[in-house]
């Protein structure tokens, strides 16, 4: 699910403290592009943009660990709008617009950047695709840049304040296409996007700051998603997980809140070898098991649920996830929480690691 | 409180509820001339404050600025390269000088809202329409944000497109600013590309950058861009320090005028107010709890007196900060805010001098009065045997003080010394001037017909209105004396700027564009019909014993390079120099600021740093350069050339055929063909307009001021004769009972007065002269490094005699009245009072 509200709350609503800054999302979209039914994905040339679309992003998480198994987490996302629906303006007058969010889980503390930039000239963007092209998403230094055409193997560079964070990209699985080939249905008034993720990533690499060198590695995640409208007026905002299990299985799951308490939920169980099975809301059950109070800005504290019990009725498995630690909030233009969490089974053992973000709190 | 304090207070305060007009008027004086002073101190301090403010841009940190050596403005592509190689501190910046239909010059900056700092827009997010703004702002038809004040001015209102003179159109209006854009029209820089048809910018501002980063990024830059320190608030402060003085004084000049009417308030106070002081005295009453009660009544008055005026000096602020915000951004490129910032720590500047000007105006002459022994204090015949000893010592003050303005005339090296002298030279006349006065009473006294009684009798009564007009006087001495030297300083620059436009900028049209090849326009023989001559400058910036500087390099045998007016030669006569200048290539012509203010004399030699290190030229002329803040330096082209490869081109002067009598067309039709835009050019008509135009708004906070003070002056007038009228009306009455009719006891206090006045005129004549005198051969060379002839007319003073004859006119009419109105009562209290 990721961001597919917030990038345009960002863009569009720019507002903090706004009550509804969903609002501007919530109308048709007309005149762009509508997500529909039966669309066949494309690849690589739907890694590339999709300017007649309102809303894109290409987000990578990354659950890392450096040379004494302390836990890392690394989250790199490159987001794009559309301001208008007439045809894409080179230069200057270009109604594309970027925004790129990165944040850095270290054993020392959560930190994270946000950017802007304008589309048509050349400081954002992401490169079109050919077949003897190579893959490239950037915003000024920050760079996300394939050997070829497909999306890996990569090398992701970036930094946060003083932090350099340089790392290698490389996959063992196929796409995963979530919904139904990659339609993804939002809501019952038909609200959805086009939505696909690679949860088989390794990840290798380093992060410096001034001379000190960490070397990490990791398991990532990549969502890609595009829209042109997507929230129902009754939903509030939304619980994202995906999980790297220790037996090799991913789990992708989210609740989009409707205000009568009757959430969205959906999902994919991804297995080792790559088969994919979709879970509807009869399939997940999803609640909170601990609230805390969080510091989200000056003299601001916000309750969020961090704790949670996942359970997967066909596999009959259930889990509790809890974050690394709490304070992984991103203080951005539109405020959320995301970060590291760590996985536990039934017995209270460690079953795997992941990410989760929590979006629409106030 | 003591009981005795607070009955003693009260005694001495009753006064001013039993003479309202007194109140009034010691009131009009505080709130006139704190409010005069603290609006220039208001508009000063404000300015200074965004001279401060140039370290960054539209709220961004701007440390440093990246600008091409060549003045051709920065690629895009460049721009992209430096921020991909993670140079994130870089914002940039296109900034267009247009002009509407009406010729009004337009300043335009353009920049990317989204390349500022988040921090910039900290406490706007929150705002709901900040989005919609914001993005209304960055895609077409885009916004131009215009501050009120400039919108106002330009009659704009808000979704209207202002059109330019050459047809062009500004996006629709935002009535709104940001920090730091003062006049300016801010456009998303998309929008500035389309108005000017070129995607360069015109530099990139560096935000904060650590040492490490200011070394790759030196690193990075291409050949042909250089990365400068932001040392604009330095340079602001520096340009415009001598501006500043000047508004100062004049403002220090309006306190005084308002500290008259005070000290004439003040005095009549104290005559009203002797037999309280004596009452109080007698009764026993506690020297020092009168001292108290003065100083506490001094200080009500230093706090009513600063609160009103500075709402007054506010609301004048608020009108004259325009105009003198426009002057600055033209002449030097400095940015005032167009919303006013107000600073506690002027208010209490301003109370600190009112709380100075009462302790010398009121508290002074009361303890003066406290002091005597308190029999004598109640007595008239001491009064007036005061008054003549005090006319006395103030004419032997005065002459004390002209004698020190002698000896630190030759001794001034500042401004503020020179305003110091100018203030000793103004105090010691208007000190002199009841001396005078006296005299000139005398002396009509004595050249009067014994038998002609009642014109003896009207110079007679002088005599009792001289101490009530004394202070009057001096004001309106002071007034007349400022108007006159001030409005000579101004009719003598306009005169040598005018002259010296016309010298300067002979050509017809000047062009600057790089979207033109100026050799190809040069030498087209399809321009032969139109195109007379032309002149191909060039320039390099510098930094000159730590000013901004411009090495220019002309063509020695183009035609405004031969008629070159200078004020200086080295040898016989200006074309011998000229010469000279242009056959020795180690020769070099500057202008009048670098012979003033840096104290190079024709002779010397100068040290210029070039390609080649350190070169030495010898100055053999120094030419006028009239309004320019900067050093200029002029070497022929090709010098100029082969000394620094980054020169650039400072645009082409074009005369045109005047036999062909649609030239002018020709040659616009012409240079549009060969790629430049409308508005590349501009003719020198437009040239001369907008000069004038910028030299006019630049004095118009100084007429303002004039008119101000002229305006206070007249006050005080009138406060003294109502005054007169007031402490005399007792013996009016008796004339009245005499048989004298109103008409002769009007003329008994008029003719007086217009002696006086008549005086007072004549003497402001060669002291307003001298004052233009020493402002142009002193103050303007110091302050701006450039000399002019002074021009002296008469008819501004005979305009002045017009204007103070109004002045008497009015006031008369308006004791007249008064006069009219308390008669009947005074006629009834006869005998029951004197």
């Amino acid at each position: 699910m990721r961001l597919l509200f917030l990038v345009c709350a960002a863009l569009f609503g720019f507002s903090v403290q706004a009550q509804d800054v969903l609002g501007d999302l919530r109308d048709q979209g007309l005149g762009f592009a509508q997500v529909t039914p039966g669309k066949v994905l494309e690849f690589p040339r739907d890694h590339g943009a999709h300017p007649e679309y309102r809303i894109e992003w290409w987000y990578l998480t990354a659950n890392l660990s450096d040379s004494e198994g302390r836990h890392w987490g690394m989250q790199w996302t490159l987001f794009r709008q559309a301001l208008s629906p007439e045809p894409v303006a080179e230069g200057w007058q270009s109604n594309q617009i970027w925004m790129a969010h990165a944040a850095i889980t270290t054993p020392d503390g959560h930190f994270h950047a946000q950017r802007f930039a304008r589309g048509g000239i050349g400081q954002a963007g992401v490169t079109r695709i050919s077949r003897d092209g190579y893959f490239n998403a950037w915003m000024d230094d920050w760079q996300w840049r394939s050997n070829g055409a497909a999306l890996f193997p990569a090398e992701l560079s970036f930094t946060i304040g003083e932090r350099e964070i340089i790392l290698t990209l490389e996959t063992t699985g196929a796409l995963v296409e979530n919904g139904i080939n990659g339609y993804s249905q939002k809501s019952a008034q038909g609200q959805a996007s086009y939505y696909y993720s690679q949860p088989h990533i390794q990840v290798s690499g380093f992060v410096t700051q001034d001379s000190d060198k960490t070397d990490l590695s990791g398991q990532g995640w990549l969502d890609r998603e595009w829209s042109s409208q997507a929230l129902a007026e009754n939903q509030q905002g939304w619980d994202w997980f995906s999980l790297h299990l220790n037996d090799g299985h991913k789990v992708m799951v989210y609740q989009l809140r409707h205000d009568d308490g009757n959430h969205w939920l959906s999902g994919n169980w991804i297995t080792p070898n790559g088969e994919k099975q979709l879970l509807d809301r009869n399939a997940i059950s999803l609640s909170s098991t601990r609230t805390s109070a969080i510091e989200t800005g000056a003299n601001q504290v916000r309750d969020l649920p961090l704790d949670w019990q996942l359970s997967l009725v066909n596999q009959k498995r259930s889990w509790r996830i809890r974050p690394l630690y709490d304070q992984q909030w991103m203080d951005t233009s539109i405020p959320y929480w995301e970060g590291v969490v760590l996985v536990e089974d039934e017995q209270g053992n460690p079953a795997g690691v992941g990410y989760m973000e929590l979006t629409g709190y106030q | 409180m003591n009981t005795g304090f607070y009955w003693i207070l009260k005694a001495l305060l009753s006064h001013y509820w039993r003479h309202p007009w007194q109140t009034l008027f010691l009131t009009i004086g505080l709130v006139a001339g704190v409010g005069l002073w603290s609006a220039v101190q208001i508009i000063n301090q404000h300015a200074e404050a965004s001279y401060q403010q140039a370290q960054s841009l539209l709220g961004a940190q701007a440390s440093h600025w990246i600008r091409s050596r060549r003045d051709e403005g920065i690629d895009q592509s460049t721009y992209i390269e430096l921020r991909r190689a993670g140079f994130r501190q870089l914002i940039p910046v296109i900034e267009l000088e247009v002009s509407n239909a009406a010729g009004v010059s337009i300043s335009i900056i353009a920049t990317d809202l989204l390349a500022l700092p988040e921090t910039v827009f900290d406490g706007e997010q929150s705002n709901q329409d900040f989005s919609k703004t914001w993005l209304d702002f960055v895609q077409p038809p885009y916004r131009a944000w215009v501050p009120a004040v400039l919108a106002a001015e330009l009659d704009l209102e808000e979704g209207a497109q202002l059109e330019l003179r050459d047809g062009r159109k500004l996006p629709p209006a935002l009535i709104q600013a940001r920090e730091q854009q003062g006049r300016r029209v801010l456009v998303d820089i998309g929008a500035a590309i389309s108005l000017s048809g070129s995607n360069r910018f015109s530099y990139l501002s560096v935000g904060e950058i650590t040492p490490a980063e200011y070394v790759r990024l030196v690193a990075n830059l291409p050949g042909s861009l250089e990365l400068i320190e932001n040392q604009q608030h330095l340079d602001l402060q520096q340009l415009t320090a001598s501006l500043h003085s000047h508004l100062t004084a004049m403002s220090l000049l309006s306190f005084a005028v308002g500290l008259f009417i005070v000290f004439n308030a003040v005095r009549f106070s104290l005559w009203y107010r002797r037999a309280t002081l004596l009452d109080l005295r007698l009764m026993g009453c506690d020297l020092r709890h009168l001292m108290s009660a003065i100083l506490l009544e001094t200080l009500v008055w230093s706090l009513i007196g600063t609160a009103l005026g500075f709402v007054l000096g506010v609301a004048l602020a608020q009108v004259l900060l325009p105009g003198l915000g426009a002057s600055l951004q033209s002449l030097y490129g400095a940015t005032v805010d167009a919303e006013l910032g107000l600073s506690a720590w002027t208010l209490l500047q301003a109370w600190s001098i009112t709380l100075i000007g009462l302790l010398w105006a009121l508290a002074w002459p009361l303890y003066r009065q406290l002091q005597r022994s308190s029999l004598e204090a109640g007595s008239t015949d001491v009064m007036l045997a005061d008054e003549t000893i005090a006319r006395r010592r103030l004419a032997f003050a005065a002459l004390l003080l002209a004698c020190l303005a002698w000896v630190a005339y030759t001794q001034i090296e500042t401004v503020t010394q020179g305003f110091a002298v100018l203030g000793i030279i103004l105090f010691a006349a208007a000190w002199i001037l009841p001396f005078l006065l006296a005299r000139a009473l005398s002396l009509v006294d004595s050249l009067l017909p014994q038998r002609h009684l009642l014109a003896r009798w009207m110079i007679s009564d002088g005599w009792s209105q001289l101490p009530a007009l004394r202070s009057a006087m001096m004001a309106l001495l002071l007034a007349l004396t400022a108007n006159l030297g001030v409005g000579s300083l101004v009719d003598s620059f306009r005169d040598a700027f005018v002259g010296w436009l016309e010298v300067r900028q002979s050509a017809d049209i000047y062009l600057r564009t790089p979207n033109l090849d100026y050799q190809a326009l040069e030498t087209s023989a399809g321009n032969a019909s139109w195109l007379a001559d032309s002149h191909h400058r060039i320039g390099v910036s510098a930094r000159w014993r730590d000013r901004p500087a411009l090495i220019r390099g002309i063509d020695p045998r183009a035609t405004d390079s031969l008629v070159l007016p200078l004020s200086r030669w080295q040898g016989e006569s200006a074309a011998s120099a000229r010469q000279a200048w242009r056959e020795q290539p180690a020769r070099v012509l500057v202008n009048e600021q670098v012979h003033f203010l840096a104290g190079v004399e024709i002779g010397e030699s100068i040290a210029l740093q070039t390609d080649n290190g350190l070169r030495e030229f010898e100055v053999v002329g120094v030419f006028y350069d009239y309004g320019n803040p900067y050093f200029q330096f002029y070497l022929p082209d090709d010098v100029v050339a082969s000394n620094w490869s980054h020169h650039y081109s400072r645009g082409i002067a074009l005369w045109l055929n005047p036999q062909n009598k649609s030239a002018m067309q020709q040659a616009e039709s012409s240079l549009k063909a060969m790629g430049a835009q409308p508005g590349d050019w501009i003719s020198q008509a437009q040239i001369r307009r907008l000069s004038v135009g910028i030299f006019d708004r630049t004095f118009a906070i100084t007429a303002a001021m004039n008119l101000l003070t002229m305006i206070v002056a007249a006050i005080a007038l009138l406060a003294s004769l109502l005054a007169i009228l007031h402490e005399r009306m007792p013996q009016f009455a008796q004339w009245r009972a005499l048989g004298l009719r109103q008409s002769e006891q009007l003329l008994l206090v008029a003719i007086p007065l217009l002696v006086f006045c008549a005086i007072v005129w004549l003497l402001s004549i060669p002291l307003g002269a001298l004052l233009s005198w020493i402002l142009i051969h002193k103050l303007n060379i110091i302050s701006f490094g450039w000399s002019m002839p002074l021009v002296w007319e008469i008819g501004p003073a005979l305009q002045l005699a017009v204007v103070v004859l109004l002045i008497c006119a009015a006031t008369l009419l308006s004791v007249s009245f008064q006069w009219r109105r308390q008669m009947p009562q005074a006629l009834a209290q006869l005998g029951e009072t004197v």
